[in-house]
């Protein structure tokens, strides 16, 4: 007994060990080509050879000279990704307090609604989506990108989960110490929501900072790209952008990767939010 | 009540603030503001490309102009935005009336889609006639519709041939004995017997090879009245040459699918490929991207079919506009003409592009033109400028129809894959291109 | 008294979901509606409209490279799900065996690759299926002495690279999904099938598949719903949306291509409609099949 499970463990190992390795691969492959300039890329291909005669941290200076739009692209995502996230977490999950704390006409009805959305790819949407946008004039705004996500059908999904596993009790509770509906929303029921906003704000961060096709249909002004937009612009065949493209790829993966390891539990609670119903 | 209806106001405003802080002012790569000698009072222009360079050359002719026009001093904000995406904004914004910057550069083969109907630009007939009689005509032929001149040419583009020596002399070849696409195949075979590189590319992601072939015989995509012939018993000839070029490992399809290519230019930098059949402005390629090159590229005359046959036609180009948005229409137009068509922008275009200005008056300006300091002179083997008086003659006109778009389209994504990657037969792909360029013109 | 109004029980529910109802009916109901509209008429932007009735239609019936793309993205979606599905289950398995060494260190890196954005894995797989000898595929098929394939030109092998890019950035979520699943299997049913004697196999044939079957349910669904709507991985990996051939080319791709493109919103959004419709067939088909329906009745 002791001795095959030995054996399966070595045998896991064998399996595992190569295949995280070959996960692992696009990233080493990655951070080497950032430390080369990016004629060696054009000219050799993205490859493994560990060559120091041509490697340098000129990329990095490149990088951190203000030379280039980069941190704008970045620091543009981020502002875009925080007002996001905050504007969605907190309407939504007002949405899902309706709809977990009452009942009351049309309830089903709406609830449909909610479940109908998240049935519908966004894709489709997109051009009638873009008219709507143009005719109100709100091209080239942050509005244009934030305004049709507000009410996110899944994170409201999630939350009305989590909301239904807290006792009533509270909430009467609160009635009884004179609160107002408002008042028992804002100060007993979004407290006791945080882990639930950790793992929908991750997931909603994520999908936000990584958002490439609506944000780059609306967006024309080169001084709002977000990095997405950014990095996509530097691969035209007329200037030589590889440089940047590569070390602003790989450093782009930096900040969600330090963010991962440090709130992974809320990471793969929000992933996973859809497939466990509560 | 009021803490909720405070949280409400406070975040509307947030996202209002967001949405309207519309004033653009950023520096870098993609958006640059160009002042060069501009006073308090000179005017902001817009201007739109998707070659950064062009950027360059616009950032020394308003020097110029800012010196010599006191009075009118001009500021350029410089937006650089890849190929699909700029003339896609471009597009929107100029149906739609509002958006379009004062100035933009428009790609060769999509002109035609802003001159359908009543194109949303400007005349420049005014501008372009006092410099008529210098420059090549059927430049601006491109860029006019029904007698009106919308664009201003950057270059002639004449189309030659670049051959690196050093390969060709391991083989034995002389490329100056080159004169037919028979000797080119003859020379190609010994090319590839001797060193196992191949002497040239079988395009399949663009139509230079094709433009080549039809202007040799005297032909066309389209007919005279601009129907799309794709399937001619020339185009049908050319393609078949180069088909049979491919069957005898003188040319191969090459990385990126074509020369102008990031992937290609590191193929040829390696020496992987022997010769490059492309327009003029290709040398700036060269020096740019293919540095292991320098001093081993001779440029020659593109071999022919037959003896006599002309050897060139303009490849490619970028007609610049001034739009109906444009703030000072009179003072854009004024300042396109002055960076566009003047002796000195014709210079300056060669000087720090490295193209065939439009202007052949600076062609016969030995100074200009043979000038030691200048990086394309030092880089090529032998003067560019002495090849393309040699072929001045034998340029021809390949049309910008409103149908171009379509047959580029179909044409460089589909046919010549077909033929140079699935081994199709060179007369049905032909007539598949033709069905489906006419389905979709439908 | 508006106070009072606003303050009572029976309002407060309404003001409650007031935001949903308002944006979706501004961001969802009335494009919805305004896209069955345009596929009945002629619309550039900035231009007015005009009625053609079914002519979208019919074009859109004759049209060859709509077909290809809806084969693309049928094919695409059909390989995903084959690919996505039992290889994630049977790795949530074995990381989730009792004898696993470094389970959390596992489950991290293969979650890694979901952190990046679609614009930086696909430029990665763009250059690493590059053609030349060099590029990383190539210089590892070389190593068996496999000659350089040119990846992105052809049909099957641009398929590989699309189907790889996919698989690198979705099999940790997909494993993530399982193990959440197995979670919910009570060890009770493992060891009552221990005592009666069933084999590793047969453990896994008859308690773990049937009991995974509402994960199973739930990925098949994301995963159709993302594969019909793929585009920006296409687009990422052609460096455009004009692919040699359209090997490429998707329906929403094809849909990006007539609206934005050719400014040409009546034909797309026809395009945009046969797909939602698609998307609902298979969507409720697999449904049924499956038997949520009966489930939730019950």
């Amino acid at each position: 007994m002791e001795r095959s499970a030995r054996l399966n463990k070595i045998l896991l190992l064998v399996l595992f060990v190569p295949l995280s390795l070959l996960i692992l691969l696009p990233f080493y492959a990655i951070a080497l080509a950032s430390f080369k300039p990016g004629k060696e890329l054009i000219r050799y291909g993205l490859n493994l050879k560990l060559d120091f005669s041509v490697m340098s941290l000129d990329n990095y200076a490149f990088l951190f000279s203000g030379n280039n739009d980069y941190f704008t692209w970045f620091f543009n995502s981020m502002l875009l990704t925080i007002v996001q996230v905050a504007l969605t977490l907190f309407i939504s999950a007002t949405v899902a307090y309706g709809f977990s704390a009452y009942e009351f006409k049309g309830k089903t009805f709406l609830f449909i609604c909610v479940l109908m959305i998240m049935m519908v790819p966004f894709e489709i949407l997109l051009l009638p989506l873009y008219r709507l946008i143009f005719n109100l004039g709100l091209m080239n705004t942050y509005s244009a990108i934030i305004l049709p996500g507000l009410a996110n059908a899944s994170t409201i999904f999630f939350f009305r989960q989590y909301l239904l596993g807290i006792p009533r009790e509270m909430i009467a509770a609160g009635r009884v110490d004179g609160a107002s509906e408002y008042g028992i929303y804002l100060r007993l029921i979004l407290p006791v929501m945080k882990p639930a906003f950790a793992a929908m704000g991750i997931l909603n961060a994520m999908g936000s900072w990584n958002n490439l096709l609506w944000p780059f249909m609306v967006l024309s002004n080169p001084s709002k790209f977000t990095l997405p937009i950014g990095l996509k612009t530097l691969l035209t065949p007329y200037g030589n952008n590889y440089d940047l493209l590569v070390v602003g790829s790989f450093f782009s993966i930096i900040p969600i990767f330090i963010l991962f390891v440090m709130f992974q539990k809320y990471f793969i609670d929000g992933m996973t939010a859809g497939a466990v119903k509560g | 009540m009021k803490k909720w209806l405070m949280g409400l106001t406070m975040m509307s405003l947030a996202a209002g603030l967001i949405g309207c802080g519309d004033n653009s002012s950023s520096t870098g790569a993609t958006t640059s503001v160009m002042d060069d000698g501009a006073g308090e009072t000179a005017t902001t222009l817009k201007y739109w490309t998707f070659v950064e360079l062009h950027g360059q050359h616009f950032q020394s002719m308003l020097k110029k102009w800012n010196e010599a026009n006191a009075d009118r001093q001009i500021k350029l904000e410089v937006s650089v935005m890849p190929y699909d995406d700029m003339h896609n904004k471009l597009s929107i914004a100029l149906q739609t009336g509002q958006g379009a910057p004062d100035i933009s550069d428009i790609e060769v083969g999509k002109f035609p889609d802003f001159l359908n109907g009543t194109p949303q630009l400007e005349s420049l007939n005014d501008v372009v006639e006092p410099h008529k009689a210098s420059i090549v005509q059927s430049r601006l032929d491109l860029y006019t519709k029904d007698g009106t001149v919308y664009g201003l040419p950057t270059h002639v583009g004449a189309a030659v041939a670049f051959y690196n020596t050093e390969i060709l002399e391991s083989a034995g070849v002389d490329y100056k004995s080159i004169v037919t696409w028979d000797d080119y195949k003859k020379a190609g075979i010994q090319v590839y017997e001797k060193t196992g590189n191949y002497m040239g590319t079988a395009d399949t992601s663009a139509g230079w090879q094709a433009s080549m072939m039809l202007a040799q015989q005297g032909k066309d995509f389209t007919d005279d009245a601009g129907t799309p012939i794709v399937n001619s018993p020339e185009m049908i000839k050319g393609l078949s040459i180069l088909k049979d070029l491919q069957k005898s490992n003188v040319i191969a399809t090459v990385a990126g699918g074509q020369p102008d290519t990031e992937e290609a230019y590191g193929e040829f930098n390696t020496g992987k490929y022997a010769s490059a059949m492309m327009p003029f402005w290709f040398m700036s390629r060269y020096v740019n991207y293919m540095p292991d090159l320098s001093g081993k590229i001779a440029i020659a005359p593109i071999p022919v079919i037959e003896k006599g046959m002309p050897t060139s036609y303009g490849g490619g180009g970028t007609g610049t506009v001034v739009t109906k948005q444009a703030k000072d229409v009179q003072l854009a137009k004024d300042f396109l003409a002055f960076a566009k068509l003047t002796l000195d922008a014709n210079i300056n275009i060669w000087n720090t592009l490295g193209f065939d200005p439009v202007n052949t008056e600076v062609w016969a300006m030995e100074d200009v033109t043979h000038n030691k300091d200048n990086k394309f002179v030092q880089y090529f083997q032998n003067n560019p400028f002495e090849v393309l008086n040699e072929i001045k003659d034998g340029i021809n006109l390949i049309k910008s129809t409103p149908s171009s778009p379509t047959i580029n389209n179909v044409i460089n994504t589909t046919t010549f894959n077909e033929i140079f990657e699935n081994d199709k037969d060179v007369t049905e792909a032909l007539n598949e291109a033709q069905s489906e360029i006419e389905q979709q013109l439908k | 008294m508006l106070k009072n109004f606003l303050y009572s029980q029976k309002v407060a529910p309404y003001v409650f979901v007031l935001p949903f109802v308002l944006i979706f009916l501004v961001f969802w109901l009335y494009p919805l509606a305004s896209s069955a509209e345009m596929s009945f008429q002629k619309v550039m932007l900035g231009q007015s409209a005009q009625w053609v009735g079914f002519d979208n239609y019919a074009k859109l019936i004759d049209d060859s490279m709509f077909l290809k793309a809806v084969m693309n993205s049928v094919t695409y979606t059909v390989m995903t799900l084959v690919i996505l599905i039992p290889f994630p289950m049977l790795f949530a398995v074995l990381i989730n065996a009792k004898f696993m060494w470094g389970r959390e260190l596992f489950k991290s890196v293969f979650f890694f690759p979901a952190l990046t954005s679609v614009v930086v894995a696909g430029t990665i797989f763009r250059l690493m299926f590059g053609e030349m000898e060099g590029s990383l595929i190539n210089s590892l098929l070389g190593i068996f002495g496999i000659e350089p394939v040119k990846f992105l030109k052809g049909h099957t092998t641009g398929f590989v690279a699309l189907l790889s890019l996919a698989a690198w950035r979705w099999m940790g979520v997909n494993i993530l999904y399982f193990l959440a699943g197995l979670k919910n299997i009570p060890d009770d049913y493992y060891e009552a099938a221990s005592i009666d004697g069933a084999s590793t196999f047969q453990k896994f044939r008859f308690i773990t598949i049937p009991l995974l079957k509402p994960t199973t349910i739930y990925v098949l669904t994301i995963s159709i719903y993302a594969g019909m709507a793929m585009f920006v991985e296409s687009l990422m990996m052609w460096n455009g949306n004009n692919s040699p051939q359209n090997i490429g080319l998707t329906i929403i791709g094809y849909l990006y291509r007539q609206g934005i493109e050719k400014n040409n919103l009546g034909f797309a959004a026809t395009v945009g409609l046969v797909l939602l419709l698609v998307t609902m067939i298979i969507n409720l088909t697999q449904l049924a099949l499956s038997g949520l329906f009966k489930k939730e009745d019950a």
